[in-house]
């Protein structure tokens, strides 16, 4: 990305300005981050009274921390487990999604406008209102509680809403009918179009769905915690449970485990983001 | 594209130091440091070599659950399923609820999914609800003949397990008014109100500005404060009872209800001598464990399950802390002066509805073993660190706090009343508690709070 | 796509998604209504149907339209500060700022924590690393705990909030800002269009379909706002900073009354379906297309 040049020094100094108060915005976003990168490495006792003093002046500052968070956690199993369901709904959702989004918006007829007006509308049901008519429903009646796949279907079902209302606004406004009427032209299925023509022009809606889909399927505790209750088969959150007492928490360990949760997230985003980016330049120049 | 590159390589960074930390269980700095407090906790050894109970050999191989809602002893309890599926063949998972999730709403939703567990540890009022419905009869259990006095019967049944005793009161640290005072303490010279504020007025003068922690804490103001004015009726269950269905009548008025002006006088006094009095809401529960230990106060109101938390803040099992009386007027006479409460708080209902005979018969045999077998009585004093309400159970728990509760326990100079109220009791009245905790409101008002809550109960 | 095999592609695009969402939202959603209707308390066998008793309860409930109404104003500020802040934040970041990758990774870190555990790091930073930071410093404002008192425990949620939301709804300004042409920028520029202006008459109606749904998405999110007043303040201090829809949950769980809770859940649904339809509605017309 070059920097445009129009508007000489009042543009450099705006931009100055601009640097700044982003800078400070900056830093108040990743304070709390910063506090648990720190008290992390920190023993309860420093980080209840002393939190915010810096390391070296910590006697025991250890990572006394990461290896209980490590052992506690079952972490191995625990990250197959999370790599598994997350990687698996993501791809599932994604791929559902856009294929019925673009159903939508390549048809406008009755069932299109209801279900996509039902999506809407459900988006803002509240988890705790269906929580005991889905357990009810799936471990009462069907019985299917207990699996990974349950859990990887739920997760699908849950964000289809979300994932379609985006995808929907993209194509709407990015693919255009030309391009799918040239493949048909050219003697192409609707599937086949759908897939070498659609798909690859969704790319930066894709890597931005992908981001927070997976982000909300790792992150996820209450529906988890629902469906799964085999040890052998908890989530990263859910192996943390043990560091919240019924009395007080255990914040070292439980801020540590929290950085373990959230660094393969982050590997995702650092490697993703330049998809996204260049995606989204990509779409822009058409 | 640099920056990201230097992104990318900083995570990656960060991931590598990690890892490699993990993997050699590295420590820099002072970590080895002789009063490390967070030292690992040497464990208890276990006799088992003397093991007399009889086990019934066709239930080895089933599967059990255990729901535990208990968080601190989560490690413990498994650690006892080990032990007894060693023995027996019967494997016991234990569950934990976690936090953000009541017992209540995990047994609920574990019903709904058609898996609830064969044993869960819950709170009597959540047993109270579900007793009738889905739990199975433990009338007639041998088990209930040692636990005389602490049963809970619903309609003349009994469906629960006590699993321990708990007490609470004012806990002090002894050493610290010892230094302060420049003299020997004891505990039991402090009989009423007026002697105790006596004993707050020296500390104060010897330098302890704020003697005094009280929780924030919901469940501390609306359940271990408030329900003294049910439990201190006539400090038994029954008379507890007695007191709330008169406030639902309308035939008791808590304004004129002496146990009510005397709590409050009680709770006042506390009020007056905390260590957080500028910011009595904002104070921190694991902040009061290390001011207690460090003696910057040398009262906390709590109960014997604070100890984890004394101790992690670095005291050890040799020093003497125990509990004083919440002390209520100035009556030598009166009971509340010179006891403590102490009573059985979690209990351990079994399925009856969906769990298969065996899976029950097994459930019911290892709550036997807890009682009877040596390797079971002592674990759950020593591992699990609980304070038994079995007769037959000979041994003594090692921290100074159930200590004391033991001791009062036999000695007489504890009672045992806990009120039965509502789940939302803690919940609804503790906001009121804080409110005047917190001065934004008066006696007058709190009372009329209390007042209506009992009146919108059915 | 051409109308010809209409119903094999409904099969084959529509299908299969469309499954997915109907088995897990609305079956369970319509027989949650359904259980408003009966006095099932969540654990007994059997469910006798009481009509519209339940709503009864709900009116006679103080307590939830005292929630409800702190709500509102919950959501007003959220929704306000949220879009103000990500939309002035990412079109910094879409600026050719130095180093903008590296921001938006620093922007991006609310998301990496998941709800619960984000209100606990919070409340870790507002009761111990702000008060230690007012112990040493003096400052007035960090005194005590902010979540010991009423207002400042709102404004704890509210802050708390905007972080997080903030987070994400800096994410589709961006993808909406770069997929703005740098020419209409630069005419405007060239025009001699001051910021404002430009701000007001290019910018914003080419931004309007980002900013209706960055409005729904906060809109509904802080309406259902849970795990973090749950984490963060609990209603404390004494219940004042208790939301809609932790009432609810409190209402079928810890006091028990399932019914009640589920019909107080249904009616909030109700109220924020309408709001944000309208919200919907009127951005919708603002839009241009680009």
């Amino acid at each position: 990305m070059k920097q445009t040049t129009i508007g000489g020094t009042k543009r450099k100094v705006t931009n100055a300005l601009a640097m700044l108060g982003l800078i400070i915005i900056f830093i108040a976003y990743m304070f709390p981050f910063i506090m648990v990168v720190i008290n992390s490495l920190k023993q309860k006792r420093d980080i209840i009274k002393s939190p915010f003093s810096w390391l070296f002046t910590i006697k025991g500052l250890s990572f006394d921390n990461f290896v209980n968070a490590f052992t506690q956690m079952d972490f191995l199993n625990a990250f197959k487990n999370s790599l598994i369901v997350t990687v698996s709904a993501t791809v599932l959702v994604t791929l559902l999604a856009a294929m019925l989004a673009y159903y939508i918006v390549r048809h406008n007829n009755g069932i299109s406008k209801f279900t996509f007006a039902l999506m809407v509308a459900s988006m803002i049901i509240p988890f705790q209102a269906i929580m005991i008519p889905l357990v009810s429903i799936y471990g009462g009646t069907l019985n299917v509680l207990n699996h990974r796949i349950t859990l990887i279907f739920m997760h699908t079902g849950f964000s289809m809403a979300m994932s379609v209302f985006m995808f929907h606004g993209f194509i709407k406004g990015n693919v255009p009918m030309a391009l799918e009427e040239a493949a048909y032209i050219d003697g192409c299925t609707h599937s086949q179009t759908f897939f070498k023509i659609v798909l690859p022009l969704l790319k930066p809606i894709i890597s931005t769905m992908v981001i927070l889909n997976s982000l909300a399927f790792w992150n996820d505790f209450l529906l988890p915690s629902l469906v799964l209750t085999d040890k052998k088969l908890l989530t990263l959150p859910l192996s943390t449970y043990s560091f919240y007492g019924t009395y007080s928490a255990d914040y070292g360990t439980i801020m540590a485990g929290l950085l373990l949760c959230v660094i393969p997230i982050l590997i995702l985003y650092v490697a993703l983001q330049k998809q996204i980016i260049g995606g989204v330049v990509a779409g822009a120049v058409k | 594209m640099r920056k990201k590159v230097i992104a990318r390589s900083i995570s990656l960074g960060l991931v590598l130091v990690l890892m490699t930390a993990m993997l050699t269980g590295c420590r820099f700095g002072f970590a080895s440091d002789p009063d490390d407090p967070n030292e690992e906790e040497k464990e208890v050894p276990i006799d088992t070599s003397t093991d007399t109970f009889e086990y019934d050999a066709s239930l080895s191989g089933t599967n059990i659950t255990l729901l535990n809602s208990k968080a601190e002893i989560q490690v413990a309890l498994e650690k006892m399923g080990a032990e007894y599926e060693k023995k027996s063949g019967v494997h016991v998972e234990v569950m934990p609820v976690t936090d953000g999730d009541s017992p209540y709403t995990k047994v609920v939703s574990l019903y709904n999914s058609g898996t609830p567990p064969t044993a869960s540890i819950l709170d009597t009022t959540d047993i109270i609800a579900l007793a009738e419905e889905k739990a199975a009869d433990l009338t007639g259990e041998p088990w209930t003949a040692e636990a005389e006095g602490y049963l809970t019967e619903v309609n003349g049944k009994i469906y629960s397990f006590p699993l321990c005793i708990e007490g609470r009161g004012i806990i002090y640290n002894k050493a610290v008014i010892e230094k302060a005072l420049g003299e020997s303490f004891d505990a039991d010279s402090i009989t009423t109100q007026s002697e105790f504020v006596a004993l707050l007025d020296r500390l104060v003068d010897a330098g302890i500005e704020k003697p005094v922690s009280m929780a924030k804490e919901d469940w501390s103001l609306g359940a271990h404060q408030l329900q003294y004015i049910y439990e201190t009726y006539e400090g038994t269950s029954e008379g507890a009872q007695k007191v709330i269905e008169d406030i639902k009548a309308g035939k008791l008025d808590l304004s004129s209800y002496n146990r009510m002006s005397q709590f409050l006088d009680g709770f006042d006094i506390l009020k007056k001598y905390n260590v957080a009095k500028g910011d009595p809401l904002g104070a921190d529960y694991d902040e009061m464990a290390i001011d207690l230990a460090d003696g910057k106060t040398a009262f906390w109101f709590n109960g014997n399950w604070a100890w984890p938390n004394i101790s992690e803040a670095g005291a050890n099992e040799e020093d003497e802390y125990g509990f004083l009386p919440y002390f209520l007027n100035d009556d030598k006479s009166d009971f509340v002066n010179q006891k403590i409460q102490a009573s059985p708080s979690k209990q351990v209902m079994l399925d009856g509805q969906i769990a298969t005979e065996k899976e029950q018969a097994a459930a019911k045999e290892f709550l036997n073993w807890i009682v009877f077998s040596e390797i079971g009585q002592q674990m759950l004093v020593k591992t699990c660190n609980i304070i038994p309400p079995f007769k037959n159970n000979p041994y003594e728990p090692g921290d100074p706090l159930s200590a004391d509760i033991y001791a009062k326990v036999h000695e007489d100079k504890a009672f045992n009343a806990s009120a039965i109220v509502p789940n939302d009791h803690w919940a609804v009245l503790g906001a009121s508690m804080q409110k005047y905790l917190a001065g934004r409101s008066d006696r007058e008002e709190l009372i009329s709070d209390i007042q209506k809550y009992w009146d919108e109960q059915e | 796509m051409k109308s010809k095999n209409s119903g094999k592609d409904f099969c084959m695009f529509a299908l299969p998604g469309m499954f997915c969402f109907f088995a897990v939202v609305i079956i369970p959603f319509i027989y949650g209504v359904y259980l408003t209707l009966t006095d099932w308390n969540g654990v007994s066998k059997v469910k006798n149907f009481i009509g519209l008793k339940n709503f009864g309860g709900v009116m006679r409930d103080g307590q939830f339209w005292t929630s409800l109404l702190l709500t509102f104003k919950y959501v007003i500020f959220v929704v306000v500060i949220v879009n103000v802040l990500a939309f002035a934040i990412a079109y910094l970041l879409t600026r050719g700022i130095k180093g903008q990758n590296f921001f938006r990774a620093g922007f991006f870190t609310p998301n990496l924590i998941g709800g619960i555990v984000l209100g606990y790091i919070w409340q870790f930073v507002f009761s111990r690393v702000f008060v230690s930071i007012g112990e040493s410093t003096g400052w007035k404002l960090f005194e005590v705990s902010w979540l010991s008192d009423p207002t400042n425990a709102f404004i704890a949620l509210v802050v708390v909030s905007v972080w997080q939301l903030s987070g994400y709804m800096i994410l589709i300004y961006v993808a909406g800002f770069m997929g703005l042409s740098e020419d209409v920028m630069e005419a405007a520029s060239i025009d001699g269009a001051s910021g404002f202006v430009k701000l007001k008459s290019i910018i914003m109606p080419l931004m309007m379909s980002s900013i209706t749904i960055c409005l729904f998405l906060t809109l509904s999110r802080a309406f259902m706002v849970y795990d973090v007043n749950l984490s963060l303040t609990a209603g404390a201090p004494y219940g004042t900073t208790e939301m809609a829809a932790m009432h609810v949950y409190e209402k079928a769980f810890t006091s028990r009354q399932f019914g009640v809770g589920q019909a107080e859940a249904f009616i909030l649904f109700i109220i924020v379906a309408v709001i944000s339809g309208l919200q919907v509605y009127f951005t919708k017309k603002q839009e241009v297309e680009a």
